[in-house]
């Protein structure tokens, strides 16, 4: 195995979980994702590890770290900290080069970037500090519904009918998901209902930047299809299909910028 | 090595509360003014101490205010009226009198419920909204006298007009000393940077006029020793920003040291807590309704609005100084509850995107809890903005080989 300098990693500690990617001349070797920790620098090294130990490698083999995600600031096994919006930009144009918009749904940011062809961000918006649209919100609500996350968004698929859902805030819609139910309104409606209304919202952060064509879904929601085609309807587009992982985008991205960084170190550093 | 002249400044702020004081002791009266059009030349005239209230960053504050502003006034007359409310800061607690204008009706409102709760003398200065019109320049005439005969009541003498030529001449000087000062910071190899003269100019809101005029010539006549010729260029990788929106005052410096923190480096503003109000400040004639109409005439606060785009002066002015600074990406910076900026962000991005200057809205307030989330945000646009310019130089470490 050649171990000189061809291995570059991308470290991407998010809110909800640490996800790690390793490049082997210019081909996805290797990946990692466990839950974020209280500790960040534990859980992108747990990240990292993960998929050194599936490649057989160690630390010493990889020639270039980047850390993005919020645990960023706190890499100290990364040689740069670059943001997830820079990273994700960077992964799907990886992935995809004709992609131009990037939704990223994570734990607690929605995100939506416009990318160019090279990959470069031209704008972006977040939405403001509040976890309604996010990955807990829909955790929240599996756990109302007793239902495994990872079943949310085809229970939403089977409805019927979509329950309309007024409020923006977890709490809030908690509640009101709670009285729903009680009013006898079917669970796949309510869900349904849910998809919409967080679509309904990203549509919104949307309205500031814009849409071009591809479209690409990122982020561990991206795995819920319920979202995915509820934010393809509010939208008016088509999602382009994942050819990994779609919750590995950001440190795949950091893992690109990695090996673009270490061809010309220093010349981008801040 | 920093500049001698702004430790002196920092020392003299430090003792200009008890300053202050001493001079109420010899029966001086102190008027704190708060607002975007407040005629400062004629409280000064007057034989008052003129004092800018303008303080932020203290989310404490804010919810003390709550209990007496409504809670969707913005977070910084909320702070204001808190202030007033827990009366401990140095400045308030040294006003005899309070001058506030009506520019933003939010600041009018401060204005009622400070002068209701608190018992405070204040004085208002109506301000017409279509300011572009001839009877709305008549109106404000109207309303400057007015304002000038409520003073004078107040400080017991009419006011003279040889002391208003000498208060006009004063601040002139003091507004071009402050416009060559802040051509430095904007250039290659500078010795000042943007921070320290924003510091600087916040500085002139306290300190005694005359005084900070000869500090302020000290400071041109230091950098001049240092740094001949002042040219405004990029230094290698600098990520030239220009910060626009709603005020940042004293106290508020989350955004400042944010855009510092990730490599970003601040070369000019039109902030109303910055350079924006000594700017095309030209007094025609030296009366209270000439200084007036000087205020009304420089490019218009946010509050007044401009149906058009395409005679909205700020818009233009903005471009102007984008190009003169060299700015590379504006950070729009939206305190919550400000509607005169916060409405204005949208069409400012379009206006801008079409000469290819991104705009990023930063919508905040007191609270340190979306520190992270601004950080991200401007280290992002940081991060596309050297991108650009490393791409527009085909050496791109993002273009794949
Ligand atoms: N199979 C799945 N189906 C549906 N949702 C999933 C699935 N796997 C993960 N998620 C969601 O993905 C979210 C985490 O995504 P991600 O790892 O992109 O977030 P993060 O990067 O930690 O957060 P952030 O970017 O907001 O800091 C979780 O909230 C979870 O709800
Ligand atoms: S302009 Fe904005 S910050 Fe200033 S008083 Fe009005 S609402 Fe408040
Ligand atoms: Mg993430």
């Amino acid at each position: 195995m050649s171990i000189n300098g061809n291995y570059f990693a991308g470290v991407d500690v998010g809110s909800l979980a640490a996800k790690s990617v390793i490049l082997k001349d210019g081909e996805i070797f290797a990946t990692g994702l466990v839950p974020s920790g209280v500790n960040s620098v534990e859980s992108g090294l747990n990240a990292l590890n993960l998929a050194l130990e599936s490649a057989g490698l160690k630390q010493e083999d990889l020639t270039y770290i980047v850390g993005t995600g919020y645990g960023r600031v706190s890499a100290p096994y990364a040689n740069k900290a670059v943001t997830e919006i820079t990273c994700h930009a960077k992964g799907a144009n990886y992935l995809h080069p004709t992609v131009r918009t990037i939704i990223d749904m994570g734990g607690q940011d929605c995100k939506a970037i416009r990318i160019d062809q090279d990959g470069a961000v031209v704008d972006f918006a977040m939405n403001d500090k509040c976890a309604a649209g996010t990955g807990r919100f829909l955790e929240v609500m599996a756990g109302v519904f007793k239902v495994e996350l990872k079943d949310l968004g085809a229970i939403a698929l089977s409805a019927t009918d979509t329950v309309p859902m007024s409020s923006t805030c977890t709490v809030f819609a908690e509640s009101e998901t709670i009285s729903l139910v009680a009013r006898g309104e079917k669970p796949e409606n309510i869900l349904n209902g849910i998809h919409h209304s967080i679509a309904n919202r990203i549509a919104g952060l949307f309205s500031r930047v814009g849409i071009e064509s591809d479209v690409f879904f990122s982020g561990g929601v991206a795995k819920n299809s319920g979202m995915k085609s509820a934010i393809e309807q509010a939208l008016k587009v088509t999602i382009v299909k994942p050819e990994i992982d779609p919750q590995l985008i950001g440190a795949l991205g950091a893992a690109v910028i990695a090996r673009n960084f270490s061809k010309k170190e220093g010349l981008w550093a801040a | 090595m920093s500049v001698k002249t702004l430790d002196v400044i920092r020392k003299r702020l430090e003792e200009r509360p008890d300053e202050l004081r001493r001079a109420r002791e010899n029966g001086l009266k102190v008027v704190g003014w708060v607002g975007y059009n407040v005629p400062e030349e004629i409280i000064h005239a007057l034989g008052f101490i003129p004092v800018r209230i303008a303080i932020g960053g203290d989310d404490r504050l804010v919810e003390i205010g709550a209990r007496y502003a409504s809670s969707k006034t913005c977070v910084f007359i909320r702070e204001i009226v808190g202030a007033f409310a827990e009366n401990q800061d140095p400045y308030i607690q040294q006003t005899d009198i309070l001058a506030f204008d009506a520019t933003c009706l939010q600041n009018y409102r401060a204005a009622e419920v400070i002068e209701y709760f608190f018992k405070k003398d204040v004085v208002v200065l109506a301000v017409p909204r279509n300011f572009h019109l001839d009877e709305a320049k008549e109106y404000f005439a109207h309303e400057a006298n007015e304002f000038t005969r409520l003073l004078e009541e107040r400080a017991g003498a009419p006011l003279d007009s040889a002391r208003l030529a000498e208060s006009v001449a004063l601040y002139n000087d003091i507004r071009k000393t402050l416009k060559s000062i802040y051509t430095f910071q904007a250039s290659k190899d500078n010795v000042i940077s943007w921070e320290e003269v924003y510091d600087l100019i916040q500085a002139g809101d306290l300190l005694d006029k005359r005084e900070y005029l000869s500090l302020l010539t000290q400071t041109l006549d230091e950098l001049k020793e240092r740094q001949h010729h002042p040219v405004i260029a990029s230094d290698d990788g600098d990520c030239r920003i220009f910060l626009s929106g709603s005020l940042i005052p004293r106290g508020d410096r989350k955004l400042i040291g944010i855009i510092r923190s990730v490599g970003g480096r601040i070369v000019g503003d039109d902030l109303w807590s910055g350079i924006l109000p000594h700017l095309d400040l030209d007094i025609k004639e030296i009366s209270p309704a000439g200084v007036a109409l000087g205020y009304l005439n420089r490019t218009p606060h946010a509050a007044l609005p401009y149906l058009d785009l395409e005679s909205d002066r700020r818009l233009k002015k903005l471009q102007e100084r984008l190009s003169e600074f060299k700015a590379q990406g504006v950070i729009y910076h939206t305190l919550r509850y400000c509607d005169p900026f916060t409405f204005k962000a949208k069409e400012t991005k379009n206006v801008l995107a079409k000469s290819g200057i991104p705009l990023l809205e930063i919508h905040t307030e007191y609270a340190g809890s979306d520190y992270e989330a601004m950080k991200t945000r401007v280290e992002a646009f940081v991060e596309m903005i050297k991108i650009k310019s490393e791409i527009a130089e085909e050496q791109g470490v993002l273009v794949d080989a």
